[in-house]
């Protein structure tokens, strides 16, 4: 029989087991809940279903006003309409918050202008776009430029990096406690009298591996769903590689923390031990993450932040946030890429060895020199 | 024929095989004994490449064991271990996959050696739901769930009640009837000598003593001679003072002596001193042989 169906074997068995357990639904359902909430929260306390004030100076078309708020009806959306005096008005009411957007219509029926402070509503401004017929060509307008603390590729790459950190953490662990579990319950001997150990750590990692992608894909599906729904925000233009560099750095965050873990977790002979064993990778991956969170967010193109996006431990992080901030450049994206696989590459041949030396040695912690020593052959 | 060659191997300062020659031919149940620490778990994990011998060589049928031969073996390991929360069913039919089987053949040898092992309805349970008894075995039903050509069992009769002892006599003996080898550890010389036909004695990392049963017992120097003369509390043993007591009691002694003394002068001593009521001369059993080896 072939390494690859061994392996496939071990993964199949991984997904089945776990797949069907109810730590996986269990896990599901809290990411999908998490996400929901976390997308639809701010929708619930600052948009859809609180009234918008919506300002208007000078004379709009005849029935426009009232389409505007009928609209607001049907899409369940209450919008107050008020006039102001004039423009100066208008710019200060729209500062101090007072209007959450301003229509001018000019004295002279020439193209009207859509007016916000920094952040556009998007509901509320499709919702005044369509009460137009035919609809005018509205010119938009934004009193101060975009912060980009409040933009929506920031919100991805938030969302983006704490997405990877409870993924590749949640499934790193799987391996790391899988590991523990073959090993405390001895099954892992007779495993072994059929395959290489180096396939069973290979084939644990790819099959937890792929009930995390269905769990990403779930949460980001789930998050692009409602937030376009709910009108929170628009896809950006960067969303296609945001998403697809989700993906990518979940892979290889992947596969590099849960071979480490999965290498620890033979170390150590009972659960008890496990986080234990775990903690040096736990703190790195921990670390890697409030980098990326508060220091590389603030400052993407960064010296710190560029350093870090060839430092494998970091880079599955700090990599998905440049990219969702659109300030990464792709030979940097695909320089990282290579540094990773090596780096994934090196683990497997250092720590599949460790591995083996470890994994079938009971009673206590073993030590890494002694795993690395007992796997020597001949 | 299992062959293993002059296995060596060392943990550190520790001499855990020291040039372990034997052999297991096919349809022969070969107990493989020795005192712990004597090397046999290493022997049986060299077999298997769990664990890795300086020197020294395993074949089969003359060649060297590749993966590809060693998943044609059976395996059952002295912890033993399955998967808690893993269906019993599926667990077997993994471990036949394992072994190179295709998945509709895995899930009927599974079904079929469950319910050979009268485990037939509980396939579909977990297996930690199961009595200590009854995983055991499917764990024997693991090792043997791909009809393997050699099996090597350690310790396999350890923590078994006398009717899991008997299941699994049966089993191994069917089994060698069919033509697989069988090797096995046990520190149950007695039923070891009931089951067996060939035995392996390791001590120290060296082969002992190995062949058949009857052989080994019939090669070894001494006897062992009990004799009964009524009325005499063993004072006629005073006159052979030759003679190795290990043990008096009444009219009994039983004696260790050397396989080629001369019975009838003893039988004469005996009789002289009143009527002999028991003279019997017989080679060492299994375990007596095992005690002189290992503590030589």
């Amino acid at each position: 029989m072939s390494r690859t169906r061994a392996i496939w074997l071990v993964a199949r068995r991984e997904l089945l087991e776990r797949g069907r357990s109810r730590a996986f639904l269990l896990s599901l359902l809290l990411s999908v809940a998490i996400i929901g909430i976390g997308t639809f929260l701010p929708t619930l306390f600052g948009g859809a279903g609180k009234a918008k004030n919506l300002g208007i100076v000078g004379t709009p078309p005849p029935g426009v006003p009232a389409a505007i708020e009928a609209i607001g009806k049907r899409a369940g959306q209450t919008i107050r309409i008020g006039s102001i005096a004039d423009r100066a008005t208008a710019d200060a009411d729209l500062t101090s918050g007072r209007f959450d957007a301003v229509v001018v219509f000019p004295a002279d029926g020439s193209t009207p202008t859509y007016v916000v402070k920094e952040r556009s509503d998007q509901l509320l401004q499709q919702l005044v776009y369509a009460a137009f017929t035919p609809q005018p060509q509205l010119q938009f307008q934004q009193l101060l430029p975009a912060d980009p603390n409040r933009d929506t590729s920031f919100l991805f790459a938030n969302v983006g990096v704490i997405l990877l950190f409870i993924s590749i953490f949640t499934f790193g662990t799987w391996v790391l406690t899988g590991v523990v579990e073959e090993k405390q319950s001895r099954v892992v001997e007779v495993v072994l009298s059929t395959i290489e150990s180096r396939d069973l750590l290979i084939g644990k990692v790819l099959g937890i591996g792929i009930l995390g992608l269905v769990q990403l894909a779930l949460m980001v599906v789930v998050g692009l769903g409602i937030g376009v729904q709910s009108g929170r925000f628009t896809l950006p233009t960067t969303t296609p590689s945001a998403v697809a560099n989700l993906f990518v750095w979940f892979v290889l965050g992947y596969a590099f923390y849960s071979t480490a873990l999965g290498v620890l977790g033979a170390l150590a002979s009972r659960m008890e031990e496990a986080s234990n064993a775990a903690s040096p990778v736990s703190l790195l991956a921990t670390a890697a993450y409030l980098f990326s969170l508060f220091v590389a967010v603030n400052d993407p193109t960064g010296t710190a932040a560029r350093i870090a996006t060839f430092v494998p431990p970091v880079s599955p992080m700090v990599v998905p946030l440049r990219a969702a901030l659109g300030a990464i450049e792709p030979w940097e994206i695909a320089g990282a890429i290579v540094v990773m696989l090596a780096a994934i590459w090196a683990l497997f041949v250092f720590g599949g060895r460790v591995y083996s030396g470890a994994v079938l040695q009971s009673g206590g912690r073993v030590r890494l020199r002694d795993a690395w020593r007992s796997s020597g052959r001949g | 024929m299992l062959e293993v060659h002059d296995l060596t191997k060392r943990y550190g300062a520790v001499v855990a095989l020291d040039g372990a020659t034997f052999t297991v031919r096919p349809g022969r149940l070969v107990g493989f004994l020795g005192p712990n620490g004597a090397g046999k778990t290493t022997t049986m994990r060299c077999i298997f490449n769990l664990a890795h011998a300086d020197a020294g060589t395993i074949t089969w049928h003359g060649d060297e064991i590749d993966r590809a031969r060693r998943l044609r073996f059976g395996y059952m390991p002295e912890q033993r271990g399955l998967y808690p929360r893993m269906r019993v069913a599926d667990q077997l039919s993994y471990f036949a996959q394992q072994h190179g089987l295709a998945a509709k053949d895995a899930r009927a040898a599974a079904v079929r050696w469950l319910d050979g092992l009268g485990l037939g309805d509980r396939a579909d349970a977990k297996l930690e739901t199961l009595s200590h008894g009854n995983q055991q075995r499917v764990q024997l039903g693991a090792a043997l769930v791909h009809d393997p050509e050699l099996l090597v069992l350690d310790e396999p009769f350890s923590g078994l009640d006398p009717l899991g002892s008997e299941t699994m006599s049966a089993i191994l003996r069917e089994r060698a009837k069919a033509g697989v080898g069988v090797v096995f550890s046990s520190h149950q010389l007695d039923l070891v000598e009931d089951l067996c036909e060939d035995v392996v004695i390791i001590n120290r990392g060296r082969i002992a003593a190995a062949g058949p049963i009857d052989q080994l017992r019939a090669a070894s120097a001494r006897r062992h001679l009990e004799v009964e003369v009524e009325g005499n509390a063993n004072a006629w043993l005073a006159g052979r003072p030759d003679l190795n007591a290990i043990e008096t009691r009444d009219d009994l002694a039983r004696l260790l002596v050397p396989a080629d003394l001369d019975l009838s002068a003893v039988l004469a001593a005996a009789s002289a001193a009143g009527p002999v009521r028991r003279f019997s001369f017989q080679p060492p059993t299994l375990s007596e042989l095992f005690m002189e080896i290992v503590r030589t």
